[in-house]
């Protein structure tokens, strides 16, 4: 037991540092700051009412943590309660060294000495310090890379202007020479980008499409964030090699409120089954939003080249994602609805004989989509 | 200092120092939480003082009757709903409700309670940073969940009428997009009052819109 009387207290000593066998150490019990963890070994007292009382004063951040041992017990073995404590105090001590070091090196000597429950609460005391910095440090990164209030001036809008900005998505500008204005707000994009994921889920819904690796919701919402927030940096890409004079957050808000034709043309035909009209839609109602989005593009770009590559680029991936969206997650509709636009005969009905006129493709149609729904 | 033999603390638990430092009486406020509430400190409280135990229901924050106020500023749309009410983040009532929705599901042979909690997850969490980026002052999770919950309560009226009528007609796509404007008309309204956005009701009903129309497709279909 090497005494090293000139020691100084635990809490002076740099972390790193490992404690010696050190009798009087005290544990690190009542260290309100573990900033020397390696220190805090060793630590058992003779008495453990000197402990608990000397507890006190080493939580209030007084005091050196080196037991005088004068003041521990000089009944040793001649009470029948000490040799109890101690006969308690060497059980316990195997039991430690057979468990091993545990904690931030409480235990260097090997001869932890100190209740049972009091050995509890350092563990527990040290783990709740672990936790206090680690959230600290936590909500610290979090503040600082997680800002939301970053985007709040993008959300600052009155139903009004949202409103306008809707109905201007749908009217092609005719000036092109000079810049064109782009409202630089994320409210209605990101509305219609969840209004386009709602509408997607009815359709799916309505026909009874099964996805079979993920879900409904995720396929929705996968299809049409991806969309805005992937084609939208890919056109700011491009716009910064042709050069042309746009934001991000513009780019962003631009494609967005190009998603309002997108949205009127799928609830009305997800719900009116007719071809042809959707083809009529696609040409007007996605048509008339290209038309913006690229006579915006063409207003701040220059030169003949860069404008027919930025322009070509958005219509053709615009005009393709709506032709995707009605194929992609309405098709088991369709060939159900074949069989329903022939002769309006239902499929079990037990007609000997009488089996009136229809086409092999019908027919043929018919037995795939009970196939199907079986 | 005397050898005393074994003097363990009365309480019988290990009082951390910095907790008995900012331990405070529990004030008997069901309104906020109190701080430095721990566990260990409650231990200690029940050893030391059973009688002054507060009742079960004040302890965990149940307040049945700001409960059925609340409960009825929703189901009266018209209503000028108070901006104090939802000082208090209760859940109870909302986790109440959503069994409920869930339970009227399954008597309609839907057993989604997985969806049920899922959607209402996200949506608390898309309406929460969606409002901190809109209002002036910021809101905290619990008190949109808190909202959004008491205001899902139509839709269990509808997914009752699902139980017994299909709503797959033109009836049902009536009463379904009435049932959804009730709720987010609702919650826009409690929105508004309590983070003062005045003139942006429509911007903050029409995502809660969006959110309760996922909860109607669940419903009908």
């Amino acid at each position: 037991m090497g005494a090293m009387g000139g020691a100084p207290g635990p809490r002076s000593r740099p972390p790193s540092h490992p404690a010696p066998a050190h009798p009087r150490q005290r544990g690190g019990a009542g260290t309100g700051t573990m900033a020397a963890p390696g220190a805090a070994g060793g630590g058992r007292s003779g008495a453990p009412a000197a402990e608990w009382g000397g507890f006190e004063d080493n939580m209030q951040g007084g005091g050196s943590a080196v037991i005088d041992m004068e003041n521990m017990d000089d009944t040793s073995g001649s009470s029948f309660e000490d040799m109890g404590e101690m006969h308690q105090r060497m059980k316990e001590e195997e039991e430690e060294e057979a468990e091993g070091e545990a904690g931030a090196g409480e235990e260097e000597d090997g001869e932890f000495l100190g209740m049972k429950g009091l050995r509890g609460q350092l563990g527990r005391q040290v783990a709740d310090q672990m936790w206090q910095v680690g959230k600290r440090q936590a909500s610290r990164a979090f503040s600082l890379y997680a800002n939301i209030d970053i985007l709040r001036p993008y959300f600052d809008v009155e139903p009004v202007q949202v409103r306008a900005r809707l109905l201007e998505s749908m009217i092609p500008v005719k000036m092109i020479n000079f810049p064109q204005k782009i409202a630089g707000e994320l409210y209605g994009p990101l509305m219609l980008v969840f209004t386009l994921v709602a509408i997607l889920l009815h359709g799916m819904k309505t026909s009874d499409t099964i996805i079979r690796e993920g879900t409904l919701m995720g396929t929705a919402i996968g299809t049409c964030f991806g969309y805005w927030l992937g084609v939208s940096s890919f056109m700011y890409f491009l716009a910064y090699l042709c050069n042309a004079q746009i934001t991000m957050v513009q780019m962003l808000s631009l494609l967005g409120y190009g998603l309002f034709g997108h949205c009127i043309t799928l609830f009305v035909t997800y719900n009116i089954h007719f071809h042809s009209l959707f083809y009529i839609f696609w040409l007007v109602v996605g048509g008339l939003s290209t038309l913006r989005m690229v006579a915006v593009l063409v207003s701040r770009t220059v030169g003949h080249t860069q404008r027919l590559i930025l322009c070509g680029t958005l219509a053709a991936l615009h005009m393709l994602f709506l032709l995707y969206l009605h194929f992609a997650y309405h098709k088991v509709v369709e060939g159900i609805l074949d069989t329903l636009e022939g002769p309006n005969m239902p499929p079990f009905q037990r007609v000997a004989r009488d089996i009136p006129v229809v086409s092999n493709a019908v027919l043929n149609t018919t037995a795939k989509a009970i196939a199907l729904t079986l | 200092r005397p050898y005393g033999g074994y003097e363990y603390p009365q309480q019988g638990g290990f009082v951390p120092p910095d907790m008995m430092q900012q331990q405070q009486p529990y004030t008997g406020q069901i309104y906020q939480p109190t701080q430095g509430y721990t566990p260990a400190s409650a231990q200690s409280f029940y050893g030391s003082n059973f009688e002054d135990e507060p009742p079960l229901l004040e302890e965990l924050g149940i307040n049945f009757d700001h409960i059925w106020q609340k409960t009825l500023t929703v189901l009266h749309p018209l209503k000028v709903a108070d901006g104090n009410i939802m000082n208090e983040t209760d859940l109870a009532g909302p986790m109440v409700f959503c069994l409920a929705f869930g339970a009227t599901l399954l008597l309609a042979g839907k057993i989604q309670f997985g969806y049920v909690y899922g959607i209402s997850a996200i949506g608390c969490l898309g309406m929460f940073c969606l409002l901190n980026l809109m209002s002036m002052t910021g809101v905290s999770f619990g008190c949109v969940a808190s909202v959004l919950g008491y205001c899902l309560l139509p839709m269990i009226l509808l997914s009752s009428f699902a139980i017994v009528f299909s709503l797959q007609g033109v009836m049902g796509i009536i009463l379904t997009a009435g049932i959804i404007g009730w709720c987010s008309f609702s919650a826009s309204k409690i929105f508004i009052s309590a983070l003062a956005m005045e003139g942006q009701q429509l911007l903050v009903a029409y995502p809660c819109a969006l959110l309760y129309g996922v909860f109607a497709l669940i419903s009908v279909f």
